[in-house]
């Protein structure tokens, strides 16, 4: 499945030769998420500039005058003709998007990366943990494996969040639970009157966990600290690195392995992730110590 | 390939012709003495010097320092995005072999998919004509690099310099074309000339007064043999400026940005970039992946010495020497190699000599020695305090391996 989206990408390019050319969209909605997070649906106002793509996968925003970042597309390639970008005020250009309204315009260009492994996932229980703006990527694939009815085993998500007023996404969490397709596990770092729930490291939701190893996939996506945190603790509990699968961020500019920026050793994270299995990290990083 | 003489009388008039419709880039001298690859406005007033390697390569004609992408304008119903037309035919007359293997590197990095329109546009109707190096300049290594000093691919000509006349040969269909198209500028070789070209060449694989180990250190990289020390020295000696990346014929990093030109209207332009400035990989709210200036030194050396090797069997520096020339550091590639293959135990530093033989001991491991360092850097503590605070080494660890290097003949 890895090959389909890079297959695509190959084909889309054959055709509009000029990968830095952003394609026009509006904002038909804003949802906001938390204090620092909104959701933003884009309509391609040239239908013909539509694409199709696969959780895990990511579009250079443009905002004109304000230049480009990497945004990871948040919505399910289930959910058709418009896609949603869920986006954390953090500078210059997330800022700018803030301050804009629905009917107004930005541009997108992508979608570019590799994404996660749907077709291999398929048949097995999802644990999903995800800290603050994390859910973005992985709210794709869980939306994505809801849709698919069946296909997928158990999903079980872990999502830490700075306090309660910071969680984001709750319109989705709500949904997923009361429908029962996810169970949903809450924790907060600094809890605030009123809060019932779990305090603590996203780790510690792990603890209330009993985790089929052999037909369980992990997917994570938030702070490189949680990342961390979450890989020790699955290894430990004896779930093979293969089947631990994380974004990881790195500084962009092109999106398309041209521009250097996102080279680590030897890989350009843009084109040959962002999506990688631990595994494979292993291996790039143990080549040169 | 078609094998001609042309007297260097003939090259003026023959580039009149060759270049009638394209830019045409040469070397020439400035006014302060200084000899770069130059646009010729009018072939007639200009004097085309092939004497030496130009100072700077010839990179920016292919891929400028600064490009525009394209401009934007913002209405009520929404953008028009106009994209720069940046293709023109052009002649790059008098490159050296080194810079005729950048733009070869530069085709590998552009040109694979997706390919970069920008590059895409002027490089394929791009004629290059080389020269052939008869005497290596003082910091060139294009013999460690196999980039020179004569090429045997990559060029439509290349020249010899025979003194009053030219030995040519084409290496491209489109060479073949150009020499049949004006016969009137080109004469048969004799045997004397193939002669005399053989022992030029000869002569200049002898004449390198530098020799740096390209490959030995490679392979050092490769073994996990290169000592921390080599990079941390390197790293107390660079400024972060990125003079390297930019003079570097083979540095292709860019980044891009808009440029506002009023409410409504602006540019999106790519400049060059280089992995050695600290912003190079800093994200937004600070966090850096590549922070300390070792990290980035190291970044920089082992992409062009190693995972270019792995990837393309070949490394991603020519051997061009500017960089030797333009550091004022001194943390140049030839002196990282030098020093990668000069090392010697006693040379090195007290602190990582330590980390060093708890590393050979088996007692942490290469990747826990940098995080230490970096600690080390920030509070200046001492190596081994900072190892057994993080728990990984007691202070018998330390003795015992201190013990055995006293022992050691
Ligand atoms: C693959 C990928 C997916 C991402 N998905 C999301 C997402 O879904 N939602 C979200 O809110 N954020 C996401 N990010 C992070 C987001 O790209 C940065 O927050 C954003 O670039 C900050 O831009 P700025 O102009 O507001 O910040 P500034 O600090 O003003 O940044 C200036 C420039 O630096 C670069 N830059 C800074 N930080 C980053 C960064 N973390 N990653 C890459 N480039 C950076 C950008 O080119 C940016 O334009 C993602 C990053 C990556 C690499
Ligand atoms: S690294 Fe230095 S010597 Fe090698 S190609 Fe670049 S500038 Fe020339
Ligand atoms: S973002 Fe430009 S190479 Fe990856």
């Amino acid at each position: 499945m890895m090959e389909t989206g890079t297959m695509r990408e190959s084909m889309r390019n054959a055709v509009t030769d000029n990968v830095f050319m952003p394609n026009e969209t509006v904002i038909s909605e804003i949802i906001e998420e938390n204090s620092t997070i909104r959701t933003y649906t884009l309509r391609f106002t040239d239908r013909a500039a539509a694409f199709s793509f696969l959780p895990g996968q990511f579009v250079m925003l443009s905002v004109p005058g304000h230049g480009e970042a990497p945004i990871s597309i948040s919505s399910s390639p289930t959910s058709t003709d418009a896609i949603q970008l869920s986006v954390r005020r953090a500078g210059r250009l997330t800022s700018a998007l803030h301050s804009m309204k629905a009917g107004e315009y930005v541009a997108v260009r992508g979608p570019y990366g590799v994404p996660f492994p749907v077709d291999e996932l398929k048949g097995r229980d999802l644990l999903f943990v995800a800290g603050g703006i994390g859910l973005a990527p992985l709210r794709s694939l869980i939306n994505y494996c809801r849709a698919k009815n069946g296909e997928y085993g158990k999903i079980t998500l872990c999502y830490g969040s700075r306090s309660p007023s910071d969680i984001a996404f709750k319109n989705d969490l709500d949904a997923w639970q009361a429908d029962g397709s996810v169970d949903v596990r809450l924790t907060v770092d600094v809890p605030e009157r009123g809060w019932q729930g779990r305090t603590g490291l996203v780790t510690t939701l792990l603890d209330d966990l009993t985790i089929n190893n052999s037909n369980s996939s992990a997917l994570l996506c938030g702070p490189p600290v949680m990342i961390d945190a979450v890989i020790s603790k699955l290894k430990e509990s004896g779930m093979d690195s293969e089947q631990i699968i994380t974004t990881l961020e790195r500084n962009m500019k092109c999106g398309v392995g041209l521009c250097g920026h996102c080279h680590m050793e030897g890989v350009l994270i843009c084109k040959d992730g962002p999506v990688f299995n631990v595994r494979t990290l292993e291996n790039i990083m143990g080549a040169t110590g | 390939m078609e094998k001609n003489i042309l007297k260097k009388d003939h090259v003026r008039p023959f580039l009149r012709k060759l270049a009638r419709n394209s830019r045409l880039i040469a070397p020439l001298r400035t006014s302060h003495g200084d000899l770069l690859y130059q646009e010729i406005e009018s072939i007639d007033s200009s004097e085309i010097d092939l004497s030496e390697q130009p100072q700077e390569s010839a990179k920016q004609f292919l891929f400028p320092q600064q490009e525009q992408l394209f401009t934007y304008q913002s209405t009520s119903n929404g953008f028009t995005f106009s994209p720069r037309k940046s293709g023109m035919p052009t002649v790059l007359f008098g490159l050296r072999s080194c810079d005729i293997s950048a733009i070869l590197y530069m085709d590998v990095i552009f040109l694979r998919s997706p390919r970069d329109h920008y590059y895409l546009q002027k490089r394929k109707d791009t004629i290059i004509i080389g020269i052939g190096c008869n005497e290596p300049w003082d910091n060139c290594f294009c013999n460690a690099t196999r980039t020179g000093p004569f090429l045997e691919i990559g060029f439509d000509l290349q020249l010899t310099d025979l003194g009053d006349r030219f030995y040519v040969e084409s290496g491209r269909a489109v060479g073949d074309e150009i020499l049949k198209k004006w016969p009137q500028f080109f004469s048969p070789v004799t045997d004397e000339d193939e002669k005399l070209r053989y022992q030029l060449m000869l002569e200049a694989r002898s004449g390198f007064k530098r020799h740096v180990h390209v490959e030995t250190a490679f392979q050092k990289i490769a073994d996990n043999s290169v000592s921390p020390s080599v990079w941390e020295h390197l790293a107390r000696r660079c400024d972060g400026c990125g003079g390297c990346a930019y003079i570097c014929p083979t540095c292709t990093c860019f980044t891009i940005f808009d440029r506002p030109l009023s409410p409504h209207t602006g540019e999106r332009l790519r400049t060059w970039d280089a992995c050695t400035h600290d912003g190079f990989t800093r994200m937004a709210g600070g966090h850096n992946p590549v922070n300390t200036a070792t990290d980035r030194l190291k970044r920089r050396f082992m992409h062009k010495l190693y995972f270019d090797y792995k990837q393309f069997n070949r490394p991603g520096c020519v051997g061009c020497g500017r960089c030797v020339g333009i550091c004022f550091g001194g943390v140049d590639i030839a002196m990282f190699v030098d020093m990668v293959c000069a090392e010697k135990r006693d040379q090195r530093q007290n602190a990582t000599v330590i980390g060093d033989l708890l590393i050979e001991a088996g007692l942490i491991t290469r990747k826990q020695l940098y995080k230490a360092l970096e600690k080390r850097d920030r509070t200046g503590m001492p190596l081994g305090n900072i190892l057994m605070e993080m728990g990984i080494v007691t202070k018998e660890d330390i003795a015992n391996c201190l013990a055995d290097k006293v022992e050691r003949p």
